[in-house]
Parts: structure tokens; sequence; C-alpha cells
């Protein structure tokens, strides 16, 4: 097992390296250069070479591509993000502001989505095959396959223009304000249909095993043989699946922020990548890739403590 | 030997005198069940409906548009649904009828061209994967995981951000050395971009499914069989590896091009998709944003039908899925 972490663990971390260097690559190759782009885009300034290269240097932008790169790891081994081009401010401050509330939003719809699909997958289950089953999982079939910059809109439409129930929400008061409602709903429909449709093949699965038949036989309750022996294989695609859903996720919280104007890191690298800030969007793409890798390794070194017969990952 | 033809005549001949104790029918193949079992489906069935319908009015559009799709008529901005313009018209008075059929021609042509693209490369990286021994194996499978862990919309755009600069300097560049007005006109360089960047981030689910395939068919007794009873390593590729790996294929392309109908319009919706004046429904739906509280209809329009089209994809993949490979069929 430690043999594997730490395996696992590198892997991880030359892709991580990976990730950053193409990213810079693509940045200094192909995006152009942020001072210039910066000096366009303000028409008062004109682009003026000297101011520029004072600029460039400040930055440390002046140097070869793979001087600027370890700089940049070097950097980074400090805990030092860099600072951004355009806000003038450091990147830790500007994802320390941002990225908690996309932090909340994110883990307040995987909660949810998990307290209410395995009910609802336990409910199908036992229903199998009939109206109520096929229902639930089209149901929620269905608000998946919306994507959520659709989906946001017309929750906006149906709830502020036909029902009048509540204000416009844009912007962002914290999680526990009205505000937060529509965001979290919408984020949640990403997880919901898998966790629903992961319990209720899962429990479709035990329920006709042996044990289930002996555990029964045997005099347990229902209550009994629900806890002890079906929730446990249960859980285990269930925390699978969650796990991966950290990816839709991140991706979801870009249009979610787009669409309810939340200040938070779907925003922040929108705007990185619209100035072409380097240091800003080096920090969302390894922000995101690490929420990734983080999770991932989360499942992975899950999946073994709830199944004994996995004894290393697959 | 020469009683052996009698031999088998006798119990033709019986079955003949009372009647097949089974009852004649035609050969199915897997493709003919397949399809059975598809119609039978009718979410399924609704989905393809959908689809062909799609594809039909993205082929069709520029002789199914009752209008230009740039054409303005100044007079009717903002019209609601009418008999004149079915769906209304946008806030430049654009007919939406025809700017969703142009719509289905852009996303209709991101799907064919980015599956096809990385398909491909998922073939050949999952191919290579699969028979090119355990160290490239270890490698090309680390470099899947790697980009599957980049959240797909952020990396798109940083391809996107990337490849547009480059590309547009570029073309500048060559218009003024060659003055060329080819150069000038890069309405179809937000498709190369698009192309680029989805094909880049979906090749790893197919090399992914390719890989796991062509191990697990190329593991399988029957090759094995085929193997020694000295089959070519061709006729192994051709007779088994191929067929027998298809099915799980035609799924993954059917919702990999969902999945990329999908992409373009959110990339478009983000501002860094297929650019005006090209018509796509994810800048509908971006450009309705500001509109949509007293004009609802340039929301609902794009909207409903990005709905639509996804659920049709899924329901059509799923039940292609069941159809195709029957001992997957889920519960």
């Amino acid at each position: 097992m430690l043999l594997y972490l730490v395996t696992r663990l590198l892997r991880s971390g030359l892709g991580l390296l990976l990730i950053l260097f193409v990213a810079y690559a693509m940045m200094f190759y192909g995006a152009g250069d942020p001072i210039k782009r910066m000096f366009l885009d303000k028409d008062d300034l004109p682009p003026d070479e000297i101011a520029m290269q004072a600029l460039r240097e400040k930055y440390g932008l002046d140097e070869p591509f793979l001087v600027q790169f370890g700089n940049y790891l070097g950097n980074l081994a400090h805990g030092n993000l860099g600072v951004s081009i355009r806000a003038q401010r450091t990147v830790s401050d500007m994802v320390r502001a941002s990225l908690p509330i996309s932090l909340q939003i994110g883990v307040s719809a995987t909660i949810l989505a998990t307290l209410l699909g395995i009910p609802l997958g336990i409910f199908a289950a036992r229903h199998h095959n009939t109206a109520t089953d096929y229902a639930i999982v089209a149901g929620v079939t269905a608000f998946n396959a919306v994507p959520v910059f659709v989906l946001g809109p017309i929750l906006i439409l149906l709830f502020v223009s036909f029902l009048g129930v509540m204000k416009v929400p844009y912007g962002w008061d914290g999680l526990f304000s009205s505000k937060a409602i529509l965001p979290v709903a919408v984020l949640m429909m990403a997880p919901l249909p898998v966790v629903v449709r992961q319990t209720r093949a899962a429990i479709l699965e035990v329920r006709n095993e042996d044990y289930i038949r002996t555990a029964r036989a045997k005099g347990l309750s229902e209550r009994d043989v629900a806890i002890r022996h079906m929730l446990r294989p249960v859980l285990l695609p269930v925390v699978t699946s969650v796990g991966l859903v950290a990816i839709t996720l991140v991706n979801g919280a870009i249009f979610v922020e787009l669409i309810f104007g939340i200040p938070g890191f779907g925003g922040l690298t929108i705007e990185g990548l619209k100035t072409v800030d380097y240091p800003v969007i080096m920090a969302t793409v390894l922000i995101g890739a690490l929420v990734v890798m983080i999770s991932n390794l989360l499942v992975d070194v899950a999946y073994p403590l709830l199944d004994a017969r996995v004894t290393k990952g697959v | 030997m020469a009683q052996a033809p009698a031999r088998i005549a006798v119990p033709a001949a019986t079955a003949a005198a009372t009647g097949p104790l089974v009852p004649a029918r035609a050969e199915r193949s897997l493709w003919t069940d397949a399809w059975r079992q598809l119609v039978a489906n009718k979410l399924a069935l609704a989905g393809l409906v959908v689809i062909v319908a799609f594809f039909l009015a993205a082929l069709l559009g520029p002789a199914l548009a009752p209008y230009d799709f740039l054409a303005k008529s100044g007079t009717s901005a903002l019209a609601p649904p009418s008999r004149e313009h079915l769906f209304g018209t946008d806030a430049l008075g654009r007919d939406i009828f025809s700017r969703m059929l142009y719509g289905a021609r852009s996303a209709a042509f991101v799907a064919l061209t980015t599956t096809s693209i990385s398909l491909v490369l998922g073939v050949a990286i999952g191919a290579a994967a699969a028979f090119l021994g355990p160290r490239v194996d270890g490698w090309l499978m680390w470099l899947t995981d790697v980009t599957m862990s980049i959240p797909s919309i952020l990396l798109a755009m940083l391809i996107n951000t990337a490849l547009k600069y480059r590309f547009s300097n570029w073309f500048d560049a060559m218009y003024q050395q060659t003055r060329n007005k080819f150069f000038l006109n890069t309405w179809w360089l937000d498709f190369v971009l698009v192309f680029g960047a989805i094909a880049l981030i979906s090749w790893p689910m197919y090399a992914r499914l390719i890989r796991s395939q062509a191990k697990a068919v190329s593991a399988s007794l029957y090759v094995e069989a085929a193997r020694a009873s000295g089959a070519s390593t061709r006729r192994i590729m051709s007779h088994h590896l191929v067929p027998n790996s298809l099915g799980p294929v035609i799924v993954a392309v059917t919702q990999g091009m969902g999945a990329a109908v999908l992409l373009e319009s959110s990339l478009s919706f983000l501002g860094i998709g297929i650019q005006p004046p090209n018509a796509s429904w994810g800048s509908m739906l971006r450009d309705s944003l500001d509109l949509w509280r007293s004009f609802p209809h340039l929301m609902v329009v794009p909207a409903v039908t990005i709905a639509v089209i996804q659920l049709a994809f899924i329901f059509f993949g799923d039940g292609l899925n069941d159809a195709l490979n029957p001992r997957q069929r889920r519960v």
C-alpha cells in the first residue's frame, strides 16, 4: 500500500509538472506578450517600447522560456504564485479571495447530491422496473443532459419571471443567502444522476447475493440486512463516483459563476485567460489540476478501506 | 467415408417427414438483432429521430432557412415568434429560425470533424499502448491520465487562447506578404481553433477504450484458438479483433458526438468558440443573457434545442449500448 501510494504520488507529481510546462509553453509561444496586450487594451496608453520593456523586466518576461519557467517553479516551491500583471495584486491573494467561494458551492453541491441521490437510488431500486423507477432515472438523466449554461438561465427565468418567488440571483452574499440557492442547485445536477444510477445499480446487484439471502434466512430484520450487509458494497461505487465528479464541478463552476455573477475561481480563470495574465493562468491551471488529482487520489485510497477485496488501485 | 453423407441424410429425412422441430427463421446477425432491439426501445428510437433531424437540418440548412441568417430587418428587431418569423427575431432583427439552422450546421460540422480527429488520435494511441509493450503502455496511459486530470473546459480555453493569437498573427503576416485576399477571410479560423481544442481534450476517452478493448479481445480464448490454428495476424485483426471491439467503439463515438456538440456550444457560450458572424447556439444563448428578461424567446429557443439534442444523444447512446453490447446490459 505504501509503495503503491509513493508511485502513485510520483506519477501525479510528474504529471502536474508536465501540465505546468505545457501550459507555460502554450502561453509563452502561443498567447503572446501580456504586456503588449495590456497596452493595446488600454486606449489611453500608447504602446511605448521603453515602458513596455521596463515592465517586461520587472515581471521577468524578457528572459528566455526555460529561465522563465525555472523561475516560476522556484517561486512555486516557496509557495509564491507570483504577481498578477493586470490586477497588481499577488495571485495568492486573488486565489484566497475567490477559491473559497467556489469550494463552498462545489462541496455543498456534492454533499446535497449525495444526500439526495442515495435515497433516490435506493427508492428506484426498491421499485425496480416500475414507473417510479423509470421516472427517477429518466428525470435525473434529463437534468444531467441539459448543460449548466442552459439549465441556469432556464431556472432563473422560471423562478424570477414566471413564478416571481425570488429576485434575480446575481453576485455572492455567502453560502446561506438566497442568492446561493440556484447556483448550488444547478451545480448539483451534474453529480446527482451519477450517484442515483450507481446506488441503484449497486443495490440491484447486491440484493440477490447469497450472503444477503443468508442474512435474511438467519432472521435479521430488513433494517439490519440493509445497514450491516448492503450499505458497504453500495457505498463503494458511490464514493468512486463522487470522487470522479470533481472535474465536472470545476467545469461547471466556470459556467455557474459566469451566469450568476459569482466572483469565484471560474471568474478568475476566464479573466486570466482573457488578459493573458501568465501568473493567474498558471495558478488556475495548477489549482484545477490539483483538485482533480487530489480527489482521484482520495478515491483510490478510500477504495481498499471500503472493500477488502481490493488491495491496490486497479 | 462413403457412408458419411448417408448418415447425415437420415436425420434430415426424418425431420422432413415429421416437420421441423424448430420453426425455420432467417439467419440473424448481431447487427439485425441490435437493430430490432434498438427499434423496440422507444426512447432510443426517439433519440435517433431527433439526431437524424439534426443532421438533416444541418445539411439542408440553406435550403430550409426562410431568410439569410445574416440579413437584418431593422423594422422588426426583437420581434416575438410570429407566422412571419417562426422563432422571432434577435436584437439585430435577424430571423432566429434561420440562425438556428445555421447554428445546427456549425454544431454538426464541429461534431463530425472533432469526433473523427479524436477517434483517429485515440485509436493510434490506444493501439500503440496495447501492442507496443508494457513500457510504451505505461507512458501512454500516464499521458492519458494527465490529460484527463485537467478540467476539460479549462484546457480548451487554454488551447484556444494559445492557438488563436498565433494563427491570427500568422494570417496577418501572410496577408502582408502575399496580398492574397484568402488570408483576410478568417471565418473558418474559429472552426480550426474549436476543432483543435475539442479534439485535444477528447482523445483520452477513445484511447482508453481502444486499449482496453484490444487487450481484452486479444487475451480472449477465441483469439488464442485462432492463433493456435495458424491464422495470420492480419486475419485475426480483421476477423476477430476489429469486429468484436466495434460495438463499444460505435457507442463511444455516438456519445462523443453528443459531447462534441455540447463542447462547441459551451466554448461559443464562453465567447471563445464560433465567433460572429458565424451562427452558433452557444453564442446565441450568450447574447440572450442581457435581454432574456424582456424577450424570453431569445433564450428559450437555443436552450431548449441544446437540451433536446443532448437528451437525444444520451437516450440513443444508451439504447445503442444495450443493443450492441448485450453482455454489458444494465440491470
